[in-house]
């Protein structure tokens, strides 16, 4: 499969103290990638990293991105070449509202004209179950976790990016958001959107054919395992300690 | 001749012109007079305006054309209408403008009709003629002595509006006015008396500009509300001065029984410096509510006061502030609240956003309460746009110039829901242009 992102021998360091410390890791285009690890791991700073967050400094390595040095771009440059990153964790945003806010991203990011933004805004944000006076609400201000995450996914939506990196979209959510947001990730797939899925649990694959998925576990900021389906079980089961444990990971 | 001599002698100069110019009554120029008087002899105490005497000016002989109608104004002005979408306000929902030039006032159609019901615009000029009861108004809410630009407002007032709606008169269309003035030769000094009486509505929405020339750098307008029983009454100020212009708006209200004053000021060219203490006395279930919003950049110096004064059980007062404040401009806010009978409210707010670091803000909430069941409070937020918000909004795509705009944006608009629509688009635009550093 053609690469479509494609991470060399990365070292991120976060107010001088180093998170990811040599990690490597290819994302072929429409390709389905999980990345697993305890908690401090570096699977945030990682995805943080990717979308170049002012804050996590990219001490040495390459992130390529079709083929192009993604590194030293701002955040909106890396967004409007392809790349989206759910938040784990969405920001509040006092006093705009979300219909605002993604009118003027598809007028600004997609060229869209105001009312066929407005149109397909609707379109969308029905299917996420936001009702249109929902939209006149300030951004994620009041949202419960489903919601948050269910706006997340919205935005990937209507940008519809080449590379959709997902933070933890299953922590904190209610059972029907998880299976909705799990949904909507398998039409993104099958659309052709390569996925990066960050997770601690393996719920949110209930939608997802499990042959079609790389897993990758990480540790103290590297790739330790990369595997299929089985090791998501096998996590599951035995938890990181002892599967650490058996592969030698700990040396 | 001594310089107090020749100050008297140019200040008499120009009394003598409005007096005869306007053919007032007596006891109008006997009020000049004492402005004069109290000129000489006030305290001074205006922390940018060190000397008051540089803006007194030789009258002149320029003789401007009457304004009958807005085609007569001149071109630069008419633009400025359409910038601000006033014709276009007025074609499409034949709201009340009057537009006031000087000492002309622009009547459409709508304010002819409502004549009839009771509602009377006049300049104020002609109103010191027409209303001698206007004795006990004018002047009332201020002392001409209280300072040397009170008192030089006294003696030189000139243009501006009387508004009275009367009882239980309702008002349904903001009714706009604009002062825009064109005669360099006069101080800049209109008064502006509003009479709401008891159970009528209205809502004035005032714009304050001079898009043309001026010799004058300094505005001193004073505005004088009496809202009666039960009345309400909401006044938007939209001032877009030019930056040397250094404005002293004057703003006191008397709230009576269970009656209502919204006071929404948005400062978008709030001039080189704006300093401003309105004052509100509230009757028993009363309630006042002073919104301002604030633009500050270049070197401007922005001094926003406000003091109510709760004197009836039940009164009320609520004064919210948003600031933005970019480059060297500073930024004071300052409200009083003094609770002075039983069971009175009164909530201070004060927010800013600040642009860069060499921008500086400064908030200092006063509430004085003189009874033991009064609720008073404040909360005050001053700070910068948090980076993680920033990154979000840019994660999706917008650059950083356009997600600092909508943050901003979003930090206004709450403040905006007393303004018409077409005014909060051109209001955001001014907005907008300013962060992106457009003037």
């Amino acid at each position: 499969m053609e690469s479509l992102l494609k991470i060399e021998n990365l070292r991120v360091a976060v107010e001088n103290k180093e998170i990811i410390n040599g990690l490597n890791l290819n994302v072929g285009r429409g390709e389905f990638h999980i990345v697993m690890g305890p908690n401090g791991s570096g699977k945030s700073t990682l995805a943080l990293a990717l979308m170049g967050h002012p804050k996590y400094e990219i001490k040495e390595g390459k992130i390529e991105f079709e083929g192009k040095e993604i590194v030293g771009l701002s955040p909106d440059e890396r967004a409007r070449r392809g790349i989206f990153m759910a938040f784990q964790h969405p920001e509040e945003i006092e006093g705009v509202k979300i219909i605002d806010y993604l009118r003027l991203l598809l007028e600004k990011v997609k060229g869209m004209e105001p009312l066929k933004a407005q149109e397909i805004i609707a379109k969308k944000a029905k299917e996420l179950w936001f009702s249109p006076d929902m939209l006149h609400r300030y951004i994620n201000v009041g949202f419960s976790g489903g919601e948050r995450k269910r706006f997340e996914i919205l935005q990937a939506l209507l940008l519809e990016p080449k590379l959709l990196i997902l933070d933890e979209p299953d922590s904190g959510v209610d059972v029907d958001s998880l299976s909705l947001i799990s949904l909507k990730m398998r039409e993104f797939h099958k659309r052709g959107m390569a996925i990066l899925l960050i997770t601690h649990y393996g719920r949110i694959l209930q939608h997802i054919d499990p042959k079609i998925v790389h897993v990758h576990i990480l540790k103290e900021g590297r790739i330790v395992l990369s595997g299929k389906e089985e090791l998501v079980e096998r996590i599951e089961k035995e938890g990181f300690k002892k599967v650490f444990e058996e592969c030698g990971c700990n040396e | 001749m001594n310089d107090a001599q020749e100050i008297r002698y140019q200040i008499e100069e120009q009394i003598e012109l409005l007096s005869e110019r306007n053919k007032e009554p007596e006891w109008m120029t006997r009020l000049r007079y004492r402005g004069l008087k109290a000129f000489l002899e006030a305290p001074h105490n205006d922390p940018v305006i060190k000397d008051p005497l540089e803006f007194v000016i030789h009258r002149s002989q320029e003789i401007f054309p009457e304004v009958k109608s807005l085609d007569d104004l001149p071109p630069e002005m008419r633009s400025l209408l359409d910038r601000l979408g006033i014709a276009e306000v007025e074609k499409k929902y034949v709201t009340g403008l009057a537009v006031q030039s000087d000492t002309s006032i622009v009547l459409n159609e709508f304010l002819k009709q409502w004549r009839e019901k009771g509602l009377i615009v006049e300049s104020m000029e002609d109103a010191i003629r027409n209303h001698p009861h206007l004795k006990e108004r004018f002047m009332h809410l201020f002392d001409p002595g209280e300072s040397k630009l009170a008192a030089y407002h006294t003696a030189v007032w000139n243009g501006g509006v009387y508004i009275r709606v009367k009882s239980g008169l309702k008002v349904p269309m903001p009714l706009h006015l604009f002062f825009l003035i064109q005669n360099s030769a006069l101080a800049q000094a209109p008064h502006i008396i509003i009479e709401a009486e008891p159970g009528s509505e209205i809502h004035l929405i005032e714009g304050c500009t001079s898009p043309i020339l001026l010799r004058h750098s300094l505005h001193l307008d004073m505005t004088e509300a009496y809202i009666g029983e039960g009345a309400k009454l909401r006044l938007s100020v939209l001032q877009n001065w030019p930056e040397y212009v250094h404005t002293r708006p004057m703003t006191r209200a008397r709230v009576g029984k269970n009656a209502e004053f919204i006071n929404t000021t948005v400062g978008l060219g709030t001039g080189k410096s704006n300093i401003a203490n309105p004052k509100y006395w509230v009757d028993k279930g009363g309630y006042v509510e002073l919104n301002t919003i604030i633009l500050g950049k270049k070197d401007f110096y922005i001094d926003m006061g406000g003091e109510m004064y709760l004197q009836g059980i039940g009164a009320r007062g609520l004064n919210a502030s948003k600031s933005v404040i970019m480059d060297n401009s500073r930024v004071i806010t300052k409200g009083i609240i003094k609770a002075m009978a039983p069971k009175t409210k009164g909530h201070i707010s004060c927010d800013a956003l600040i642009l860069n670091s060499s921008a500086k803000m400064e908030t200092y909430p006063g509430l004085v309460s003189h009874v033991d069941d009064a609720e008073l409070s404040h909360e005050a937020a001053i700070g910068k746009i948090r980076e993680e918000e920033l990154f979000y909004l840019m994660s999706r795509g917008l650059k950083e110039e356009e997600a600092t705009q909508l943050i901003v944006k979003g930090f206004v608009d709450p403040l905006l829901k007393d303004i018409p629509m077409e005014f909060v688009v051109e209001i955001r635009k001014i907005i907008e242009m300013a962060v992106s550093g457009g003037f």
